[in-house]
């Protein structure tokens, strides 16, 4: 669906504007193209929100698995403040970067389907 | 919420944050595949890959 107004522009990401359903194969081209162009920082920022979120789903396991008051319960959170710490140390911006990877994840993906369904497209044509 | 030490707080709100599930990066863009077109290998489901 293609409509020059938006009445609701406020939350609609700018790749949504910019990036509509596929008529050629240039445009094919010219999609994917973008998409390689950023793919390769999404997949260092997700690699490392990833590494990140294992160590702390790992610390948050070991915590599950102990009764408050112990003292092991109170080692695992005295590591999950290390951690943290850590982390910020790091990675101070964090969570700028799990934000971008976030809408790159989100933007890519649509580049995606919008690259899936000219194919289906296409290839529904040919039958 | 459970009043216990600043602490433990601190940790609860840390792994609240710090574990929120996270998908599994995207592949990337296969060319198209002119033989068998309709073995594109990606589900379109990743619409809404992320809570908000």
């Amino acid at each position: 669906v293609q409509s020059t107004e938006f009445s609701s522009t406020i939350e609609m990401p700018d790749y949504i504007v910019k990036y509509t359903a596929l008529v050629s194969m240039d445009q094919r081209q010219s999609y994917k193209n973008d998409f390689n162009a950023e793919y390769d920082e999404y997949r260092l920022l997700h690699a490392r929100v990833e590494s990140i979120t294992r160590r702390f789903t790992l610390l948050d396991g070991q915590c599950r698995k102990l009764t408050p008051g112990t003292k092991e319960y109170q080692k695992v959170q005295d590591d999950v403040l290390k951690e943290y710490k850590k982390m910020k140390q790091h990675s101070p911006s964090y969570h700028e970067e799990k934000q971008r990877c976030e809408y790159l994840h989100n933007k890519l993906a649509h580049i995606k389907r919008l690259i899936s369904e000219f194919d289906q497209r296409r290839a529904q044509a040919w039958c | 919420p459970v009043e216990g030490s600043g602490d433990a707080n601190c940790v609860d709100e840390i792994l609240k944050e710090m574990t929120q599930s996270w998908p599994p990066p995207l592949t990337a863009i296969h060319t198209p595949c002119k033989t068998e077109p309709s073995k594109f290998p990606f589900p379109t489901k990743e619409s809404h890959p992320f809570p908000s």
